[in-house]
């Protein structure tokens, strides 16, 4: 790595983080550098000052508290891969973890750097999306929250103001009769998503009271797709109703081709993926079929 | 080529007196010979983290170099301002074309005798090409220093693919060697009237059109030098990653006008090569210009991006492969034309007399009458290349186009592609073999490897379940692939193929000490293949020693003797047999010693090898080990004889070798996405006697990934305007071991008649037989519904799309089955 030269500031609380990024001129945040280091090395970001999380303790969690499912600024890939609260009730995020990069990275790369970097290709931002979650910001006013849906903007760009520092994500804890799921398809480990697909769904009686489905890597952010979620919602679960769901999702999709796949591809992987986590989220809602023992069963060709 | 054994003095050495080695049948003396699965010696270095590589190479004030590359694909370089850079802090130079003008090192000559820049003054002809160059104290300046040289162009249209580059219309890419077009060459093999008449009495003909994509050997090691230029010697030391040092020293002298004497080239320990580190690239001759004119050591090493995007790409093959044969499956002819990129300058790195490198190894496995190949060569605005990545010359895209041939054939004729093989194969006792384009195979048996094959993978069974997943219409398809390839390796002989004019040898010398210890000196130049542990176990199998009291070194031009370096498998062809020669050599002298010492005449004196001793004809207890002699030879020398017991060998080969193999590939075709899952990978492999079956195991394992990353990844891809789209590892997709399936491997031994030790190369064969062998199995899961090719590399996108066209896919809730408990759900 030749990186351009850069100041390294480690705060060790968030107050102190918070007025370094009030004080410092557009400092860049540092979590797991998973995405900020490669950009680094090619010197596609050269920032001046950069800002370590790494050595503030109080923001490495994995929790629930309050009603929800929280993850503070350090939670790595590794520690939702390995948390048994999340595979006990959090398929979509029992399956993303493992889908994220590779080891050496997921013992580093965090849930909350991926959703700051804003990437469409991300993951964790699609995740965010199907619970309905929340990104928690300080800046120096203090603290506020942003709901998923009105947090991304563009590819790599947030509501976040320059002077704030995301402190967490977090997402309504589920119920027993919740289930959710997220299908990703990629050529090799450790690459990013041709197409991806998140969804989550509440069984009541048989019927279908409320859905979600999200994308990741077909648009100029993650995008959810409320159309889809209308659609499922009332209706008992079908191989046909999953079916409409995923060409509603489709539709909804703007791929672009790339080395790796053609948007016509990726239009109709959007399809088949989003039908795919429909039948797994519902298999965990109802507590019945192969998904519901949870945790991934996409791997790379070869696994 | 001819089979002839050519009248050279190692010829009387290369049959032994007592039949030669024998590793199936006797398995080495127990002491690491021939045979013996002796754990590598290098790994101890490799593994612990102690290899020394080039860039651990650090010297005392030594200056680092970066590059400034083009942006452009096709440009004129209109100025370049240096003096920003220069004015920088710790920035020591700043070189363009014109500084190195003045040393006549502004260009240098590619392998295939063109012309390339190392600096470009008047036009870039592909992205990332080298246009001035800042030397600096430490590598972050010198990225630094090169941000701040301002280039101005003017940008060209770029021609990048060869064809376009074929059309009148095109844009021309080498005006400065006065071409008005951007065809290089025109070959042609084979007789084109026997083909032409083959084909028009054929009862069936078959025809498909396969692009063997551009890849990048991409060893994780990139290339790199440190050039160090003494001026009170008067000599020129360069460290660099280099396949063939020797080869390199002589270039090196002759383009720098260095006397050859005083240029000292060492490779140290080198992190894979495939091919790639086989030319001169341009950063090799900054490095060592700067450090002339600066007087101090330079290193340049280059980054990842660099290494894909400029050094020697392989393949860029675009085939059409035609077969004729009669209704019953026997193949008449085959017939070829190629379109060959060759990117922006003729850099293939193979015999200077091969254009075509040995693609006219196509006829394959088979016994075909007739065959004709044609190929046409273009320049584009693409990085230069054409290398033999993990292969012989070119060997990989003609054993692909005829591998796949068969398998069309087969389709077409609704034969099992087992059978229409068995049909065609040349058979065991026609070897050795002329083929119709004229190579001589020493030696094959084809029909034993594919049945041990087929019996070993339950050939049968495979198909039986292929049927039954397509009766219950499967969400997985299965397919089997074969590919029964013959590679074509070890070159020389000196007389056909030669790099930059030298013969194609190679060298070893040994030297027993009078201990009886042995150091082995050899010209080829490892790169991971473990040569520190194989040649000394040709050593050991040949003078009886003990594998542990031999050294093996490489890798120096000061000292070790001239060879030609390693690549297209031509160590053990070559080099090996140029020490188990040497080794024959000492023996000799050895046993007239041993005469002398066991007071008996020369002719009462034999060899066991299985002891690896001398003794007296009929009393074996009268004996003396190879040791005993060394001893002898320096202390008690006899009186015809000279003092010390060592040999050199220079090793023109006859002929190349042929190692062949019998590939079974699986896979299952996912028919909602397109994802392949290969669930099996049987190798079988001859490579006729094996030196250490461990580090043949090793090779292949190595060489399917490669072989794997090839068929479902590897492209480096190119936009219209020239840029490089697949130019890092986030786009240049390598196989994982995530990606790597489960292997077996396997052999058969069929050695080679005309090796002093029957060996074969074996590196490549898996690189070169894989590809066909996963392709066909993809093709051949959805063949019955009419599917006939998929390019490579086979991207979920590409087979799902073959998959939509032939109606296979499937959506995956048309057969979801779901259980939910409620209310309203009992009453339906």
């Amino acid at each position: 790595m030749k990186a351009a030269q850069f100041e390294h500031h480690e705060p060790t609380t968030v107050e102190e983080a918070v007025s370094l990024i009030e004080s410092l001129d557009e400092p860049t945040i540092l979590a797991g550098g998973q995405s900020l280091v490669p950009m680094m090395r090619f010197r596609l970001a050269r920032p001046e000052t950069v800002v370590d999380l790494n050595g503030i303790d109080e923001l490495d969690y994995l929790q629930e508290a309050d009603g929800y499912l929280k993850l503070g600024a350090l939670a790595r890939h590794a520690d939702v891969e390995e948390s048994s609260l999340i595979d006990r009730q959090y398929g979509s995020f029992a399956d993303t973890a493992p889908l994220v990069a590779d080891p050496q990275i997921r013992n580093r790369g965090t849930v909350v750097g991926s959703i700051a970097q804003s990437d469409p290709k991300g993951d964790w931002g699609t995740v965010l999306l199907a619970h309905e979650g929340e990104v928690v910001a300080h800046g120096p006013g203090g603290e506020r929250t942003i709901p998923a849906d009105e947090f991304f903007l563009l590819p790599y760009d947030n509501t976040l103001a320059e002077d704030e520092l995301i402190t967490e994500v977090r997402v309504p804890t589920s119920g027993d009769d919740e289930g959710s799921a997220y299908h990703k398809l990629k050529r090799k480990v450790g690459d990013y998503a041709m197409a991806g697909s998140a969804a989550r769904v509440v069984l009541d009686g048989g019927r279908i009271t409320d859905a979600t489905v999200a994308l990741t890597a077909v648009d100029i952010t993650n995008v959810s797709v409320p159309d889809a979620a209308d659609h499922l919602e009332g209706e008992r679960p079908s191989g046909d109703l999953f079916k409409q769901a995923g060409e509603l999702a489709a539709e909804h999709a703007n791929p672009e081709s790339d080395e790796h796949g053609s948007a016509e591809y990726k239009r109709n992987m959007v399809r088949v993926l989003t039908q795919r986590a429909l039948a797994d989220a519902t298999e965990r809602a109802s507590n019945d079929g192969p998904a519901a023992r949870y945790g991934t069963d996409q791997m790379a060709v070869g696994d | 080529m001819s089979s002839d054994t050519r009248e050279k003095p190692d010829a009387k050495y290369r049959h032994d007196e007592d039949g030669g080695p024998d590793p199936e049948e006797h398995g080495g003396h127990g002491r690491g010979g021939m045979g013996e699965e002796v754990k590598r010696k290098e790994d101890r270095r490799f593994i612990t983290g102690r290899g020394n590589y080039v860039d651990d190479v650090k010297k005392d004030g030594m200056l680092h170099c970066e590059v400034v590359r083009s942006p452009h694909a096709h440009a004129e370089v209109k100025n370049i301002k240096t003096e920003r850079a220069e004015a920088m802090d710790g920035v020591v130079a700043v070189l363009t074309a014109e500084d190195l003008e003045a040393y006549d090192l502004a260009t240098m000559p590619t392998l295939m005798d063109d012309t390339q820049e190392v600096l470009v003054k008047d036009k870039v002809k592909f992205q990332s090409q080298e246009v001035a160059a800042v030397i600096a104290e430490d590598r972050y300046l010198a990225k630094d220093g090169a941000e701040k040289v301002q280039v101005n162009y003017d940008s060209r249209e770029p021609v990048v693919d060869a064809e376009t580059a074929k059309r009148e219309d095109a844009p021309v890419v080498r005006e400065d060697i006065d071409q008005e077009s951007n065809h290089i060459f025109t070959w042609e093999t084979g007789d084109e009237a026997a083909t032409r008449e083959a084909f028009e009495a054929a009862d069936v003909t078959v025809e498909e059109d396969m692009y063997y994509q551009r890849l990048h050997p991409a060893p994780i090691e990139t290339c790199g030098c440190v050039a160090d230029w003494d001026q009170d010697n008067e000599k020129m030391t360069v460290h660099m990653t280099s396949q063939a040092p020797h080869a390199h020293r002589t270039l090196f002298s002759m383009v720098s006008g260095i006397p050859e004497h005083k240029v000292r080239i060492v490779s140290p320990d080198v992190g894979g090569g495939f091919g790639n580190k086989v030319p001169i690239y341009p950063g090799y001759v900054i490095a060592a210009a700067a450090s002339y004119v600066l007087e101090q050591p330079v290193k340049w090493v280059e980054e990842r991006s660099e290494n894909i995007q400029t050094t020697s790409f392989a393949r860029d093959y675009d085939m059409t492969g035609r077969i004729a044969a009669t209704e019953d499956g026997e193949i008449t002819a085959v017939d070829v034309d190629v379109l060959a990129n060759h990117g922006a300058y003729n850099a293939a790195a193979q015999p200077s007399k091969f254009p075509a490198g040995f693609f006219k190894i196509f006829t394959g496995s088979y016994d075909i009458d007739a065959a004709h190949g044609e190929l046409e060569a273009y320049y584009t605005n693409t990085a230069p290349g054409g290398i033999a990545y993990r292969c012989s010359f070119r060997v990989t895209e003609a054993v692909y186009l005829i591998e796949r041939m068969v398998k069309v054939l087969a389709q077409e004729l609704d034969m099992d592609p087992a059978e229409v093989r068995r049909k065609n194969f040349i058979p065991e006792d026609a070897f050795p073999y002329e083929s119709a384009t004229g190579w001589t195979y020493d030696s094959g048996d084809y029909h034993r490897a594919l049945d041990k094959a087929l019996e070993s993978t339950n050939y049968h069974d495979l198909r039986e379940e292929q049927q039954r997943r397509i009766e219950k219409d499967d969400d997985k398809l299965l397919g089997i692939g074969l590919s029964t390839f013959t590679e074509i390796v070890g070159a020389g002989p000196g007389k056909q193929c030669d790099i930059a004019g030298v013969e194609m040898f190679d060298s070893a010398e040994i030297r027993l000490h009078p201990t009886g210890k042995a150091t082995v000196r050899i010209g080829v130049q490892t790169q991971g293949q473990g040569h520190e542990t194989t040649f000394a176990q040709i050593v050991a199998e040949e003078l009886g020693l003990d594998v542990d009291d031999v050294q093996v070194e490489h890798g120096d031009t000061d000292t070790e003797p001239y060879g030609l370096g390693t690549y297209a498998s031509r160590s053990t062809p070559v080099g090996g047999a140029a020490t188990a020669v040497a080794a024959r050599k000492v023996r000799e002298k050895a046993k007239s010693i041993a005469a002398n010492e066991l007071e008996v005449a020369e002719e009462d004196v034999v060899w066991d090898r299985e002891s690896g001793q001398f003794h007296v004809q009929g009393v074996p207890e009268q004996s003396l080990s190879i040791a005993d002699i060394a001893g002898a030879s320096y202390m008690n020398s006899p009186p015809d004889q000279e003092p010390g017991l060592e040999a050199v060998d220079y090793y023109d080969p006859p002929n190349m070798t042929f190692p062949f193999g019998a590939y079974v590939c699986v896979v299952e075709v996912d028919r909602e996405t397109g994802e392949v899952d290969i669930r099996k990978f049987y190798a079988l492999d001859d490579c006729g006697n094996r030196i250490n079956p461990m580090v043949v195991e090793g090779q292949i394992h190595g060489g399917l990934a490669q072989g794997i990353g090839t068929a479902m990844m590897e492209h480096v891809s190119y936009d219209d305007n020239g840029n490089v789209t697949a130019g890092d590892f986030m786009n240049y997709l390598l196989p994982t071991a995530m990606e790597i399936p489960e292997m077996e491997t396997d052999y058969t031994v069929t050695p080679s008649p005309h090796h002093p030790i029957g060996a074969k190369g074996v590196g490549e064969s898996p690189t070169v037989g894989s590809p066909p062998a996963i392709v066909n199995a993809v093709v051949d899961a959805m063949e019955h519904a009419g599917v006939s090719h998929v390019d490579m590399p086979m991207t979920p996108d590409r087979v799902w799309g073959k998959l939509e066209e032939a109606g296979l896919a499937k959506d995956p809730a048309e057969d979801l089955e779901l259980d939910i408990d409620g209310e309203e759900a009992a009453g339906d």
